[in-house]
């Protein structure tokens, strides 16, 4: 109750915001073709909402992030157990991913699309690219602060290197992992709305350039609401479920 | 010596894979025209850096960034400070930043278009509004992370309160900010590219674009090397001015601030 009433400025602010723009446009201040009075966009939003129009292209978007998050995530917690755990292989691989770090995923989307197509194939593989390297290096990190009197008690214990990784080495690296990965999912989003844009087929991201390019700004805007509101859902639930697995930290103990 | 001997199989990797590249595409492994050599990749790029084409399309996209970010970094700065100094200001704004902020980039490039054409002055603005989340979220913690003792003594010496943020805040939290604006170099040089490729003639973002219409599969990774170099060299050379810059906060023996 008191957290809402803290907030209660910052909300009216908003309201007046939206409140002005309506205003603005009605007095002729701001061209209508550039930006619809904010009611008008609602409307369009509702009706997108209401027919159940909004879906397909939702959920095409979705599909992208979440195949590509996890595919990107999967293969980046693996790189980093490796290279954090055998010295060998972190020789091994460390010139390759600082070499291929660097490089822009973004300026690899022309590339992909020579190879794969404008296809699933070529988005998913652009956004799981994206999501590699920040998650291989918060896991490289993370396994190479694990605490050294751990290590020394499960070998005490006789638990093999498996054993060990599964339930000692990938928990307790589990906090700097879920930070690459909250970082790599808005970076997934980025490279989502992108490949779509570059391809000119698919979700969130094609209808939103493909609206303005046919002058259907009130559309556009509604379409940019809605990815808006992915983005923000996106972030949030994964805080959340960032907290729920990270329970036994102290940062997060109630 | 033994240091990069102990590099060796890394380095072995990494020359293997480009032999086994240049031998895929040359032996016919691979007979794909989206599969050039890496020798004729390399030759692209010196082709094309000779012939001035793409030094002039790099250094408009260059000009775009440093633009964007020296906007996008003040306004970051000025707003973080704010935000940690007048908690009421935090409140006010904090509802509409946090809504502004999970919207990916290029999404706003198309609204943008609208109001600000497609040149200059739109991709400035998109660099700016990406460099400028980071850079707030690391001056408000910079500004918190300032030790009350330091504040404390400003007041009793009687410095101002204006002095006081000018001449004791801002160096005490420049670790911070600094660590935002590194984090936003990277996000800049990427942000302008993806500006170009989406709207408007100009950079290399556009020209990488052109070049995948035209199927040069050569000239696309020339471009994508020289930018992954470029985004590499330009990490490197803010380190060297970040270390110049707060070498107190290293002499501390503190490590970087993000």
């Amino acid at each position: 109750m008191r957290s809402a009433l803290r907030w209660l400025p910052g909300i009216a602010l908003l309201a007046a915001l939206i409140a002005g723009l309506e205003w603005a446009v009605d007095a002729g201040l701001i061209r209508r073709a550039l930006m619809p009075p904010p009611s008008a966009i609602g409307a369009a939003l509702w009706d997108l909402l209401a027919s159940g129009e909004f879906a397909e292209p939702l959920f095409a978007t979705l599909r992208l992030v979440f195949a590509g998050f996890a595919i990107g995530s999967a293969l980046g917690i693996a790189a980093g157990v490796a290279m954090g755990w055998w010295p060998a292989m972190y020789r091994l691989l460390e010139p390759l991913v600082e070499l291929l770090r660097p490089i822009p995923k973004a300026a690899l989307v022309p590339a992909l699309m020579l190879f794969l197509g404008i296809g699933e194939a070529m988005k998913i593989t652009s956004v799981a690219l994206a999501v590699f390297f920040p998650v291989l290096v918060n896991t490289l990190q993370g396994v190479r602060g694990v605490d050294s009197v751990m290590l020394d008690a499960g070998r005490t214990h006789g638990w093999g290197t498996t054993h060990v990784l599964r339930h000692l080495v990938l928990p307790a690296s589990l906090p700097f992992i879920l930070a690459g990965m909250r970082v790599a999912l808005g970076l997934a989003l980025v490279l989502a709305v992108l490949a779509e844009m570059l391809s000119g087929q698919g979700g969130l991201g094609f209808l939103i350039l493909d609206m303005q390019r046919s002058f259907q700004v009130r559309l556009m805007y509604a379409w940019l609401v809605i990815l808006a509101v992915v983005g923000l859902a996106l972030n949030t639930l994964f805080l959340l479920a960032e907290r729920r697995a990270l329970h036994w930290q102290p940062a997060n103990r109630p | 010596m033994i240091g990069q001997l102990r590099n060796a199989s890394g380095i072995g990797l990494v020359l293997g894979l480009l032999l086994l590249w240049e031998a895929s595409a040359r032996l016919g492994w691979v007979a794909s025209p989206n599969w050039p050599p890496v020798s004729a990749v390399l030759a692209a790029l010196l082709r094309d850096v000779m012939t001035g084409e793409i030094p002039t399309l790099v250094g408009g996209t260059l000009w775009r960034m440093a633009a964007g970010l020296f906007a996008g970094g003040l306004a970051g700065v000025v707003v973080g400070l704010g935000f940690a100094l007048l908690p009421f200001v935090a409140r006010l704004f904090a509802p509409v930043v946090e809504l502004l902020r999970p919207i990916p980039v290029p999404a706003v490039i198309p609204p943008l278009v609208l109001f600000l054409g497609l040149d200059n002055t739109m991709k400035v603005t998109v660099v700016a509004l990406t460099v400028f989340f980071p850079v707030l979220t690391n001056t408000v913690q910079g500004v918190r992370a300032v030790e009350a003792d330091a504040l404390a003594m400003g007041r009793t010496f009687g410095i101002g309160a204006l002095r006081r943020v000018v001449f004791i805040v801002l160096p005490a939290s420049l670790p911070y900010i600094l660590a935002g604006f590194r984090v936003a170099l990277a996000l800049a040089l990427v942000v302008t590219v993806v500006a170009e490729m989406i709207a408007g003639e100009q950079g290399v973002g556009h020209y990488l674009v052109m070049m995948q219409f035209a199927g040069r599969a050569e000239e696309i990774y020339a471009t994508v090397l020289l930018l992954g170099v470029l985004g590499y060299a330009l990490n490197r050379a803010f380190l060297l001015v970040e270390r110049r810059m707060i070498h107190w906060w290293f002499a501390l023996g503190r490590q970087s601030a993000a």
